[in-house]
């Protein structure tokens, strides 16, 4: 189980989501936080129970679509999949993610 | 589009519901086939899923909130609930709907027709550019313009894009075995561009078509088009009159023209040889203002090139001033006054009926205490409760709007028939801007009805739930404060009505001097050029038409005048006395009317002293004229005016003085009037006929003997004067209906504010009131006690609309005739109306509370 530390910072969800989604396509949920997990070595564990509202939040701002689909193990599931709206605001978000690191790094790096 | 999505979604939630339930589950399933391959047992594997989810339900319901828009799906829980409130007590919603349904209905129709008639611009292009121009004579009442001054003005002006005149005749088609009459425009050359409209098929006229002399040509109004069959060969085609072949040059679309009846328009000469002289004016001028020109600047303007032509011709255009209105203005400017009290007082109506609406949420809101003040113990906020009740006010409101459009439809339709003089009227539709202040109005509705007993009930259950106990006699002042309202309200209604109605009384009374009963009006065709130009013949033709009307059975009398008697034209001039006058005297200024030396007797009109004048020679024009007593009593007191000569034109001896008629209608007093005699003023004066019996019964033979003399000449416009009198005062007769219509539903709502309202106090006191009658009150004392509670109330709302009624006295005055607005007897009657009305409803719930069996009502509960 995943203890604090484990838990995604609050905000960095969405820009998780969103690079998941770039880099995979077609995804359903369970395989978002599946991709998180096994992607950032056991690292991060997606909060499941903040998954699903997180989800359909970005699919109302435009930056996700969804469908249904057959799995392959023929479960029916949720597709989400990355609009153009959302490529733009990944672009955004990665930009200040790397700042926000950038400037923490430099603040940890002062002696 | 998202909002939309969440729209959807809280009117429609099942869809979602089911998406979301079949989304965790694939979640769980996928979370549990993970944790079995670990090893972890199948029940064990599902239940851990689910609470790595966090809590299965409450994620759904978090799930649900992200996707449907909170408000929209508070509203709908409150209406469901309101509707379903609604339909448990059907006949007070009823009862509601169809009273708000009736108010703003009718609320609605008149506020389509003040913003059809009042509010649009007129139909033409950049319309608030438009003015009607009038040349103003200190010694003569004409307003029509001389053509060449009005080209003048055209030429001199610096704020005008053009002026453009027009005459309206009539002339008769020959082209079919039948003559036909048919009435024509003659406009000047820029008139179409003024007006910016142009024909709908074929071409204008061309500047060679305003040519003294070029061959004749006219446009069809496609009103005579459609009535011949609209033929798209019309243009090019021709017809015959007058001896001519006038071409077709196109059709004019409909358009709204200050004669409605025009069938053709024609090109005036613009260099003719009649139009040249500038002492006659017959123009009527309509003018359209340069951009961002102001009335104030166009008056100014046309003010100094006047001044210039009164330098260059003194003798006729010294006098001359010119007046400029906005087109608008001189069209519905006499429909304003009252289609703004009728609308005053169909909302003090629909706000008399919200106030009567508002006391009976508020009785059913204390009936509801128990329910409210569950809900708040079980934690509902006050703003949802107040949302709920509110929520009631505004399906009633919706409901009412709904019903209330084949209200304003029906209303709009009533209205017309009412006022068939009303400007305008085929332009009034119930349309998009009329639905729009139609749901508006609903919206108000609902606040005004809804807000009082939201707030209220909120609070009260709110206590309620507090102290837990029913037994807190609410205050009901709340309602007997609306019940004065509704008195205030229907005393001004009333007393407006009141008035109306003894103006109309008053106008019956009046003798008017002449009897208007019995008698034929109609005209004959005729124009000035007639028969080849001499005017004797016209002349003539209208005496030996005179002549043979009175020998057609069932005929008594017959005559000729300018104008109609009763019906309000007039035309003040000033007369000169050829004996000469002190400068001392006052003025000679009169009305002037041109009629045959047979119009007294027609119109039983008496001669008192003196001669009546006799019938000029056929080549001669006026020679005598006739005065009414109030300009021998006015100008002449105590001295003999028979034998004396007025000029206005040629100098016409008085032979005689008349008794004075109200010549300008019931309502106007008699003004010093001189009577030319002359049968032929113009070439279709109006004809007067008195018959024996009813006067339309009288007209066929009267088309006949007509016809047998002038087989060419079309009869028309035949209407008993009675009737065209009535019609002059048609807009009055509305007002007068309408608030009588609207005073008498007010006091109805009056009565059940009154009696919906003490029942209900009654109801709350009914164990004080049962306690009392145990200890020995007399029933009839409860009785007074209780009625005396509501007239209290009545009587401070007497008291509150007497004064409303006294401040809107004034805007009324202008309307009313024979009664002053604040006359004492009239006011008195309505407050003793209002008491009787609120006394009798009040007497019931009174009496029932008083006749209870005590001991039963104190062993209840």
């Amino acid at each position: 189980m995943g203890t604090q530390k484990n838990d995604i910072l609050q905000g960095t969800l969405v820009l998780l989501i969103l690079k998941t989604l770039q880099s995979n396509g077609r995804l359903h949920g369970y395989a978002i936080t599946a991709h998180i997990h096994r992607v950032s070595a056991d690292l991060l564990r997606v909060e499941e129970g903040s998954l699903y509202p997180a989800l359909h939040r970005m699919e109302q701002q435009g930056w996700l679509r969804s469908e249904w689909g057959i799995t392959e193990k023929n479960r029916e599931a949720r597709f989400y999949i990355l609009t153009a709206k959302g490529r733009r605001e990944l672009a955004q978000e990665e930009a200040s993610w790397a700042k926000l690191t950038d400037g923490v790094g430099r603040v940890l790096r002062f002696v | 589009m998202t909002w939309l999505r969440r729209l959807w979604n809280a009117v429609r939630p099942r869809r979602l519901e089911r998406d979301i339930e079949r989304e965790l589950q694939f979640h769980v399933a996928e979370r549990a086939d993970e944790l079995r391959a670990e090893g972890v047992s199948a029940d064990e594997a599902v239940r851990h899923a689910r609470r790595q989810l966090g809590n299965f339900v409450v994620q759904r319901e978090r799930l649900r909130d992200v996707n449907v828009s909170a408000w929209v799906e508070g509203l709908l829980r409150n209406v469901r609930l309101a509707i379903r409130t609604l339909l448990r007590t059907p006949a007070f919603s009823i009862g509601v709907i169809v009273t708000l349904a009736l108010g703003i209905g009718a609320n609605g129709a008149v506020f389509s027709a003040i913003d059809a008639i009042l509010l649009r611009p007129l139909p033409f292009h950049d319309a608030d550019r438009l003015v009607r121009l009038f040349e103003i004579r200190t010694a003569s009442g004409n307003t029509n313009i001389a053509p060449v001054r009005l080209d003048d003005w055209n030429r001199l002006n610096s704020t005008f894009e053009a002026i453009s005149g027009y005459f309206t005749d009539d002339v008769v088609d020959t082209t079919s075995d039948l003559p036909q009459r048919i009435r024509r425009a003659v406009v000047t050359p820029s008139f179409f561009d003024v007006l910016r409209i142009a024909p709908a098929h074929g071409r204008r006229f061309t500047q060679g078509e305003h040519q003294f002399g070029a061959a004749p040509v006219i446009l069809l109004s496609e009103r005579l088009w459609r009535s011949r069959g609209a033929d798209p060969a019309a243009p090019g085609s021709t017809i015959r009159s007058a001896g001519l072949v006038v071409t077709i040059v196109g059709v004019m679309p409909m358009f709204p023209f200050a004669d409605p009846d025009v069938d053709v328009w024609a090109p005036m000469p613009v260099n003719a040889p009649f139009a040249q002289s500038r002492a006659g004016g017959w123009f009527t001028a309509i003018g359209r203002l340069e951009p961002g020109v102001t009335l104030e600047q166009a008056r100014e303007d046309l003010k100094s090139v006047q001044a210039r032509l009164a330098a260059q011709y003194p003798d006729t255009d010294r006098d001359v001033a010119v007046r400029i209105e906005p087109l608008k203005e001189t069209v519905v400017g006499g429909a304003r006054r009252s289609l703004w009290l009728v609308f005053g007082a169909v909302s003090v109506l629909l706000l008399i009926a919200c106030t009567n609406i508002a006391a009976l949420l508020l009785s059913r809101a204390t009936e509801r205490e128990r329910e409210v003040s569950v809900r708040f113990a079980l934690g509902a906020s006050r703003i949802a409760v107040c949302g709920q009740l509110l929520a009631e006010a505004g399906v009633l409101a919706l409901a009412g709007a709904a019903l209330g459009l084949p209200v304003a439809v029906a209303a709009a339709r009533a209205i017309e028939s009412l006022a068939p003089d009303l400007p305008r009227l085929d332009e009034v539709t119930i349309g998009a801007r009329s639905l729009l202040y139609t749901t508006a109005a609903a919206g108000i509705v609902a606040l005004l009805c809804g807000v009082a007993p939201a707030v209220r009930g909120a609070r009260r259950g709110k206590n309620l739930s507090r102290s837990g106990s029913a037994h807190i006699v609410p205050r009901h002042s709340l309602q007997w404060l609306l019940v004065g309202v509704q008195v205030a309200l229907s005393v001004t209604l009333a007393a407006a009505a009141a008035l109306l109605l003894r103006t109309s009384d008053a106008l019956s009374r009046v003798e008017p001097g002449f009897d208007a009963s019995r008698v034929l009006t109609f005209h004959v065709t005729g124009r000035f050029g007639e028969d080849g130009g001499e005017y004797g013949r016209v002349v003539q033709r209208i005496n030996g038409s005179l002549d043979a009307l009175v020998d057609v059975p069932g005929v008594s009398a017959a005559a000729t005048t300018t104008m109609l008697p009763g019906v309000p034209a007039g035309q003040q001039q000033e007369f000169r006395l050829l004996e000469g006058r002190a400068d001392s005297e006052p003025r000679l200024v009169a009305e002037s009317r041109v009629v045959s030396p047979s119009y007294f007797a027609t119109m039983g009109i008496p001669l008192l002293s003196g001669e009546l004048c006799a019938r000029p020679g056929d080549a001669q024009g006026v020679t005598e004229v006739m005065v009414n007593r109030s300009f021998a009593d006015r100008y002449f007191p105590g001295r003999s005016v028979v034998g004396l000569h007025l000029a206005a034109n040629t100098p016409d001896r008085i032979t005689g003085i008349v008794g004075d008629a109200r010549e300008l209608g019931p309502d106007r007093e008699p003004i010093p009037t001189v009577y030319s005699c002359f049968s032929a003023p113009n070439p279709v004066p109006w004809f007067l006929v008195r018959t024996t019996g009813d006067p339309l019964a009288a007209a066929a033979a009267i088309r006949v003997r007509l016809k047998q003399l002038e087989p060419f000449r079309p009869v028309y416009d035949i209407a008993p004067l009675e009737r065209r009198i009535a019609d002059a005062y048609a807009q009055g007769y509305m007002r007068t209906v309408l608030l009588t219509l609207f005073a008498v539903t007010a006091l109805a709502l009056v009565s059940a504010g009154v009696y919906g309202t003490l029942s209900y106090a009654v109801s709350l006191r009914r164990r004080e009131v049962a306690l009392h009658l145990a200890l020995g009150a007399l029933r009839h004392a409860v009785v007074q006690r209780l009625i005396g509670d509501a007239l209290r109330v009545v009587g401070v709302g007497c008291a509150c609309g007497l004064l409303l009624a006294l401040l809107f006295a004034r805007s009324l005055s202008a309307m009313l005739y024979g009664v002053s607005p604040s006359d004492p007897a009239t006011l008195t009657g309505v407050i003793a109306l209002v008491v009787v009305i609120a006394a009798t409803a009040a007497l019931i719930p009174a009496a029932r509370a008083a006749f209870v069996q005590p001991m039963r009502v104190l062993r209840e509960d």
